[in-house]
């Protein structure tokens, strides 16, 4: 929770919280550098023998999991650091080095998925010693946010006992997943499967989405002060994830299809966060440099919700189920929402640095590379449901969307690429900047 | 001073620095030893006659920086390139082995002289402003001017007699009026690196780069793929050149360690893929890059580079760079190349920490706590990895079990699901179903979320254990235009076998009745309104003709593995054609066989082309084919 004095000074400039930005940044520049070649193999597959044994297989491993755990999570280590008070006092000279050690994990994660090292399963494709040596850096994580509460419980911003609970609350559910990574990496996990598709059943669509939904209602508490007058709606949203959470419950962990109605009309019940989310976003003060990306990410959330369900519905899912569709699909979820909404976070934390992201060149970019993306995916699946060999035997439809696929990839590639040598420059500023300025606050 | 005058002021230093990387690289590096080789000259005798080259270049490496309180650097230089071009026109002549060592001793001599007096005097020729720059530009143009496929070509004699040709031309270059010394801009001051791990770095880096070129140019297969041909050599000569510019912006902006750092990694980079002929071509990318990242770097320093020093010191730091890194660092890359005929990876891994070691102190210095900290961590994951979570040992995989790892270590299940829908054409193409609990009994399941190829939850069934090696080896050859990558590299040990033994084994319950369900597919009536025999020649030429030609690569390729060579359709016989089908019967029983192939035997079926496509290929497979007889 910020107190009065952060948000009259919300631009913090700390070293910590830029430099989570430069690794986030980092490691989506790498990302879509290798999802661009990705797109380049599928258009030209003659040049998969010059990659010797890095095939296209091990690297989308690559592709995927350092989107996951590099771009959308270290900039919300970030604000980790800034909730908990590490990014100040005599902690905060471990912040950087724990993202050293994080990017170090990554970095041999990358190694292991190339060399052929993989679980076999999407997101938790941690095998071998990198499947440990991760979990180590998220515990490493977890003792510095400890170490920082234990320094700063007499601080002001820890001066309610409802914010003390919350961060210890929080400290207990994140010291459970360097465990909860380890144990579901391991190849006897294996969520509830929807026996018409082979995906994931509504009950589990709906358990991470509300998943998602709560560390949306969570984070504006440790990023912006909220408005006075705002308890009405912050109250309904509660009762709403409440609500869900316990239908959730109610729909049980069985393989079940998505033609059950109960499936589908329970995943349909997000659909009550398009306007609820927007209203409780504008129960808080934010920095005004957020606005443009607030609502990118707002306008990507309502997105998401939508298409989310709609491609869940029976026969629609039935149609694009393994085609290009849910490619299209998974990216309104990774590049459109989870990437506008880390920007946004990062905005609101970076303060007056926020400018990084805010060029309208790299926001256009980005976002219109998204939207075309996705439009091409789903006109690429809609074929493909119809005639699995549009994808199977290349035809010049096929390639002609994939050509334009390639050049929304490169787009996103200069996109990032401009606000990492944008934090680049930031970061490169002497460092006795940062620490009188975090003197000054710690002050 | 006129502004065109300023700005190509110092361009002597540009031509001489290119004039004296073409008659080494060109001339002594290429020419001398073909000429050695036109004079019957090899072997024990090539080894003493370039060992005379490295002494001649080591002695006046170190000798030349205690004659210049005589005489000037002007002088030195113009001596020095004399001697150079009376060495290369010498190599004209027919020379005996006696002569020979007395040439090479001379070329050693004379390139000792201009190197080490141009680099330590650099700014007497280059002029004061953009000294780094001018520099690069004499690096790149001489390694472009000696990929110039007309003059990396040419006769020995021709190259000897260019580089004599351009040695004169370096000294009428230094008869030109001197330019204006200027102010000297020189890059942003950074950390002192000491000159002994500045020599060790240096070292290994030409040690790399003489090995990986003695490699490619005597390796008739390497050498095809990255230094042969027009094409080759343009785009070598080209990326020398812009990589040299980029050292000199690097040099400028992050100072000497990063950019031999980053040379290091090209040239490391390149080292590794030369280990493998089939990635080499990437090989060839990152030579160049290393090698003109590193050589700005080396002309470079003596003068621009190093902390500044008298003409004294500069001069004997240039001095022992030449003759260690420079001629020695050559020498040993020349006989890894000859003795191992690779560059061992531990080898790159121990010049690496020679290169990178500035880089790392610097790095331990100015971020001791997250270097510590990392591998801290580093070491306790290892620990719990190796002790409380090491994994129990397994007993004895099966072939099976051990392929079925080498399909999730490889990626498989991101182009391939595993995962027939029921009720959906999945259960036709790919069936039959499997259910839930056969599903949950794997650990995990492999169901996969995007097909980029066919499912494979019952390929076993489908597909022969021939057709899935040979499809491994070459997808595109065995399956037309298949976008999947080759995977030869598996069958090097152990784990291509055991990836197709887990394929093979992919079949379960209920195969007879899909068997029996699909022996009596018949496409619609619509498609076979619309059958066109010139798309079905189209596609039999594309996915049929490599095992049904007679000349068809695949049967070419694996003809003692099949369990029957597939009928030339031409001629046949067809095994399965009966006499007494009637003409409607066969092309039914044709478009059967080209939908689902022939269980049990080699044949794969296409389960996922259109009917149109294989009511197509029928009509014209039955146009070609002879009425089969009662023997067939």
């Amino acid at each position: 929770m910020l107190t009065r004095d952060d948000i009259a000074a919300p631009c913090d400039k700390s070293l910590a919280v830029v430099s989570a930005a430069w690794h986030g940044l980092f490691w989506l520049v790498f990302a879509n550098g290798v999802g661009t070649l990705l797109a380049v193999l599928l258009l030209v597959p003659a040049l998969n023998p010059i990659l010797g044994e890095w095939t296209y297989g091990r690297w989308i491993m690559v592709h995927m999991n350092i989107m996951l755990y590099g771009w959308t999570s270290l900039p919300l280590v970030g604000f980790l650091f800034r909730v908990y008070g590490a990014d100040r006092g005599a902690v905060a000279p471990w912040c950087r080095p724990i993202l050293w050690v994080w990017s170090a994990a990554l970095a041999v994660g990358v190694c292991s998925w190339l060399s052929g090292h993989s679980s076999g399963k999407l997101f938790l494709d941690w095998s071998g010693y990198a499947r440990v040596f991760f979990p180590v850096a998220l515990a490493a994580l977890w003792l510095l946010l400890l170490a920082a509460l234990v320094r700063n419980r007499n601080h002001a911003s820890n001066a309610h006992l409802a914010t003390k609970a919350a961060k210890l609350a929080g400290l207990f559910i994140l010291a459970m997943v360097p465990f909860l990574l380890y144990h579901s990496a391991g190849p006897d996990f294996y969520p509830a499967v929807n026996p018409d598709t082979g995906g994931p059943t509504g009950a589990s669509q709906l358990e991470s989405s509300l998943g998602i939904v709560a560390v949306m209602l969570v984070l504006p508490f440790g990023l912006a002060h909220r408005n006075p007058a705002s308890r009405r709606i912050l109250l309904t949203a509660w009762f709403v994830l409440i609500a869900e959470s316990v239908l959730c419950v109610m729909l049980g962990t069985s393989d079940i299809s998505h033609r059950v109605p109960a499936q589908y009309l329970s995943l349909g019940t997000l659909l009550v966060w398009l306007p609820l989310m927007p209203a409780y976003y504008c129960a808080f003060a934010w920095h005004p440099e957020t606005r443009r990306w607030r609502g990118a990410f707002l306008w990507w959330w309502s997105a998401l919700v939508v298409t989310g369900w709609i491609f869940f519905l029976p026969g629609v899912l039935d149609r694009f189920k393994f085609t290009d569709g849910l490619v299209g699909h998974s990216f309104v979820a990774m590049a459109g929402f989870t990437s506008s909404l880390i920007i946004f976070v990062s905005i609101q934390l970076l303060g007056q640095h926020g400018w990084i992201f805010n060029r309208s060149r790299s926001f256009y970019a980005w976002n219109l590379s998204v939207i075309a993306y996705i439009l091409i995916m789903t006109v690429a699946g809609w074929r493909e449901g119809f005639d699995p060999a549009f994808t199977i035997v290349p035809g010049p439809a096929r390639n002609l969307l994939y050509s334009l696929r390639l050049v929304t990839g490169i787009l996103m590639l200069l996109a990032s690429l401009d606000w990492l040598v944008d934090a680049s420059t930031v970061l490169r500023r002497p460092s006795s900047q940062f620490t009188h300025q975090a003197q000054e606050k710690a002050a | 001073m006129p502004r065109g005058k300023s700005t190509f002021s110092g361009w002597q230093g540009t031509v001489l620095v290119a004039i004296t990387y073409v008659h080494f690289l060109i001339f002594a590096q290429f020419a001398f030893l073909k000429r050695m080789a036109s004079l019957g000259i090899a072997d024990a005798h090539l080894k003493a006659v370039m060992a005379a080259m490295a002494f001649g270049g080591i002695l006046f490496s170190l000798l030349v920086p205690r004659v210049w309180k005589s005489v000037s650097p002007h002088a030195c230089l113009r001596l020095g390139l004399l001697v150079s071009s009376v060495a290369a026109f010498s190599t004209l002549l027919p020379l005996t082995l006696a002569a020979s060592f007395v040439v090479a001793f001379v070329i050693g001599v004379g390139l000792a002289v201009v190197t080490v007096t141009i680099v330590t005097f650099l700014p007497v020729w280059t002029g004061g402003r953009d000294s780094l720059f001018k520099v690069a530009l004499g690096t790149g143009l001489g390694y472009f001017l000696c990929n110039f496929p007309p003059l990396f070509t040419a006769s020995p004699e021709a190259q000897a007699i260019t580089a004599g040709v351009l040695c004169l031309v370096g000294i009428v270059v230094t008869l030109a009026p001197a330019p204006e010394p200027g102010a000297q801009s020189t890059p942003e001051p950074r950390e002192p690196i000491p000159f002994v791990l500045v020599l060790i770095g240096f070292t290994a880096l030409v040690w790399l780069d003489s090995a990986a070129f003695f490699i490619i140019q005597n390796s008739a297969a390497l050498k095809a793929v990255t230094w042969q041909g027009s094409l080759h050599l343009w785009m070598n000569g080209t990326l020398h050149l812009w990589a040299a510019l980029a050292a000199a912006f690097l040099l400028r902006r992050r100072g000497l360690s990063f950019t031999l750092a980053a040379a290091f990694c090209a040239l490391a980079a390149a080292c590794l893929l030369l280990l493998d002929p089939r990635p080499s071509l990437l090989a060839s990318i990152f030579y160049p890059i290393g090698v003109s990242l590193y050589s700005v770097a080396l002309v470079a320093y003596p003068s621009l580079l190093a902390p500044s020093a008298s003409a004294g010191e500069r001069g004997r730091r240039a001095g022992w760079l030449y003759a260690v890194a420079g001629w020695i660092g050559s020498a040993m890359g020349i006989g890894m190349g000859q003795n191992l005929g690779h560059v061992p990876a531990a080898f790159i891994v121990a010049a690496g920490l020679g290169v990178l070691s500035p880089l790392l102190i610097q790095l331990f210095r100015h971020r001791r706590r997250e270097v510590v900290l990392t591998v801290l961590l580093a070491i306790v994951a290892l620990y719990l990895d190796r002790g409380p979570l090491s994994v129990k040992a397994h007993p004895a995989l099966s072939q099976v079990e051990r392929g079925r790892k080498v399909y999730i270590s490889e990626g498989c299940i991101h182009c391939h699901s595993q995962y027939v829908r029921p009720n959906s054409p999945d259960v036709l193409m790919w069936g039959p179903v499997e259910s839930i609990a056969d599903l949950r009994a794997q650990h995990p399941p492999l169901i996969g979320n995007r097909r980029q190829g066919p499912d494979l939850t019952q390929v076993g069934l489908r597909r022969s254990p021939l057709w899935l090696k040979a499809h491994f080896c070459n997808p595109a050859e065995v399956s037309g235009s298949s976008i999947m990558p080759t995977f030869c590299f598996l069958f090097n040990d152990s784990r291509g076998d055991d990836l197709v033994a887990y394929l093979a084994s992919l079949h379960g319950q209920g195969s007879d009745q899909h068997i029996a369900e699909i022996s009596h597919w018949q496409p619609s009536q619509d498609a076979w309104t619309h059958a066109d025999a010139a798309l079905g020649e189209r596609i039999y030429h594309q996915r049929c003709a490599t095992c049904h030609a007679s000349d068809g690569q695949t049967r070419l390729a694996w003809e003692s593995g099949f369990k029957r060579l597939p009928p030339d359709l031409a001629t046949g016989p067809y095994f399965r054609l009966s006499p007494a089908d009637a003409a409607g019967a066969r092309l039914q029983r044709l478009a059967r066989i080209t939908k689902f192939g022939i269980p049990g035997t080699d044949m794969p079926g296409h389960e996922y082309l259109s009917d149109h496509d294989i009511t197509s290929v029928a009509v014209w497979l039955s146009q070609i084919i002879a009425q089969p007889t009662q023997q067939q």
